[in-house]
């Protein structure tokens, strides 16, 4: 968890020394290969790669954490109703979260972004509204098993109000897997992510990894595509490589 | 048959299958709101999308207010609801005005390329992850397993769309094995022959892009299940028989992992019709990935709204009948 307060904490510094940076702008050196004056070369209307994919890794990472985020406490609000409901309702919210994870959140998010084309905010709120049915049986379980504890018992038969159950015995226990949920919701969020901006179906003034690859596309008969592709490409596997290596040596076990 | 000797059994089964029912048409009814709602809310309408691209110019009022009638934008929103909902009952998904037919015939036109994509893929990545993960959780830490598992970490990490596109590149435009795109050469053969040949050369890139995206998902499936299934006391004596490793491979191991292979299957539909889609995106492929593509680029709402339904409706009532079948099944014992 750390690690991921360390990366949002450096990539806000990047984007507020984005001003800093050499702009994202057009030149005369159009389709340069990679060279002395741009490392990774320049695309067709004369931008430079790096400066490109250093301005597009905020916008790509943060609002993955952003929607990941918005996964995951929306699936832990279900689950809390669901556990705090009676069997009747709980087996009915369960039902309909199964039901929900038939239909591909692809279908919706390719019908909602051909309509709007959404920026930083709205992708972040569509993605996240779009993956939390996925956690809500994982977060039942925990919550469930913490809620029947004894040291939950102990305080409520004690007096202790479910709120401060809640914050003092529940949320603590549930922290290492919760926090394993939600990297696993990065990178899902991230894939999809990748593929509406690499569809066209984000804002085309949002400059993201996915939406640099839809750019190479149309070079991929020309030398360009090594570098116009493959860079966009190596960040976006580089990310969900690191998350899913965070996944795997996490202690707390993904296996909650 | 079996479901009137145990009566109980019987009606919890019915009574299961029913509100897996109720929940799958709740869930329909919400893509159907959500298709219906949106393209109202925002700013203009499907008519003025079409209208401000060069399909139709230059139209009198008259024609314009009979254009809306046909699209089923006339009148207040509940009763235009009202009218497409009556039609979708019907089996009526609308008209595609770019493609000039009606978009349930455009849907069975894809349909089946699509299917021939998935099921050129399932076995593929089926058999592949199976034999990769026992050999790698038998023996879990060796040099084989490091290796593979290494390689399938990098190999889950990369998008579907991704791959698609590497192997495109490699074997298409550099190294010009495979077609790059399509499912048929511009001038197909009507020879039945050659026009199976040309059609498997076609999918080969699309079903192995399929295959690979999903091959980590049940590789590790596979991996974790033979690591336990390698210590347990009925392989441990198997071995220390000297059972020949065919046997060992497909009676031992197989057979314990293909139930899990099965229930696993049935989850991971969604995924694969995401990564499906997105694959004949790239291959330009006729399935119903391109179909949805097309009317994308097109702004075809009457056919997006309409393959998106399909497409959710056939994939809930899928699943309803797998889990139908497993309750059957496991009630049989």
């Amino acid at each position: 968890m750390r690690v991921l307060f360390g990366l949002a904490a450096g990539l806000l510094l990047l984007l507020a020394a984005q001003p800093l940076m050499p702009a994202y702008r057009s030149s005369r050196d159009v389709l340069a290969p990679p060279g002395r004056g741009h490392l990774l070369g320049t695309n067709d209307i004369g931008q430079d790669v790096l400066t490109g994919l250093l301005h597009a890794t905020p916008n790509t990472v943060l609002m993955a954490l952003a929607a990941a985020a918005v996964a995951t406490a929306a699936a832990l609000i279900v689950a809390g109703v669901a556990a705090a409901a009676s069997a009747t309702i709980r087996n009915m919210i369960l039902r309909l979260v199964d039901a929900l994870q038939v239909v591909p959140s692809i279908l919706i998010l390719l019908f909602i972004g051909t309509l709007m084309q959404p920026g930083l905010t709205g992708l972040a709120v569509l993605l996240g509204l779009t993956s939390w049915h996925e956690d809500v049986r994982v977060a039942l379980a925990m919550l469930r098993r913490e809620l029947q504890r004894e040291n939950v018992r102990f305080a409520r038969h004690m007096g202790a109000s479910r709120t401060y159950c809640l914050r003092r015995h529940v949320l603590p226990a549930i922290r290492p897997a919760l926090a394993a949920l939600y990297l696993q919701n990065i990178r899902q969020v991230t894939l999809r992510a990748a593929g509406l901006a690499f569809l066209g179906l984000t804002d085309p003034r949002l400059l993201t990894w996915g939406g640099m690859m839809q750019d190479a596309m149309e070079h991929l008969y020309t030398p360009a595509w090594l570098w116009l592709l493959l860079p966009p490409a190596f960040a976006l596997t580089a990310f969900l490589l690191i998350m899913l290596l965070l996944i795997e040596n996490d202690p707390a076990g993904a296996r909650a | 048959m079996t479901a009137g000797a145990i009566p109980i059994s019987g009606r919890a089964w019915a009574a299961a299958l029913l509100w897996g029912l109720t929940a799958r048409f709740a869930v329909l009814m919400l893509v159907v709101l959500v298709i219906f709602i949106l393209p109202r809310l925002l700013p203009g309408d499907p008519l003025g999308v079409m209208l401000s691209s060069d399909y139709t110019q230059n139209l009198s009022e008259a024609g314009l207010a009979e254009l809306r009638a046909r699209m089923g934008l006339a009148g207040g929103w509940a009763e235009q609801f009202g009218a497409w909902l009556s039609d979708l009952l019907r089996g009526d998904l609308g008209y595609s005005a770019t493609h000039a037919r009606p978009v349930a015939t455009l849907i069975a036109e894809s349909l089946p390329w699509t299917l021939l994509l998935i099921l050129g893929a399932m076995p593929v990545y089926l058999v592949l992850a199976a034999l990769a993960g026992i050999g790698a959780g038998r023996a879990a830490g060796g040099g084989f397993d490091r290796g593979l598992t290494g390689f399938v970490t990098v190999l889950a990490s990369i998008p579907p769309f991704v791959t698609a596109i590497l192997l495109m590149l490699g074997l298409a435009i550099l190294w010009p094995v495979f077609p790059a795109g399509g499912a048929l050469p511009m001038l197909p053969s009507d020879q039945l022959m050659i026009r199976t040949g040309q059609i498997a050369r076609h999918v080969i890139l699309p079903v192995t892009a399929l295959a690979l995206h999903e091959f980590a998902r049940f590789y590790y499936l596979a991996r974790g299940e033979a690591v336990v299934l390698a210590h347990r006391p009925f392989v441990m004596n198997a071995v220390a028989r000297g059972l020949p490793p065919r046997r060992l491979l497909t009676e031992y191991y197989g057979r314990n992992i293909l139930p899990i292979f099965i229930a696993r299957l049935s989850d991971s539909v969604s995924g694969l019709v995401s990564a499906v889609v997105i694959i004949e995106i790239v291959f330009s492929y006729p399935g119903i990935g391109g179909l949805i593509y097309g009317a994308i680029l097109d702004r075809d709402y009457t056919l997006l709204q309409g393959t998106t339904i399909a497409v959710a409706a056939g994939l809930l009532a899928l699943n309803w009948l797998i889990d139908a079948a497993g309750t059957a099944l496991a009630g049989r014992g």
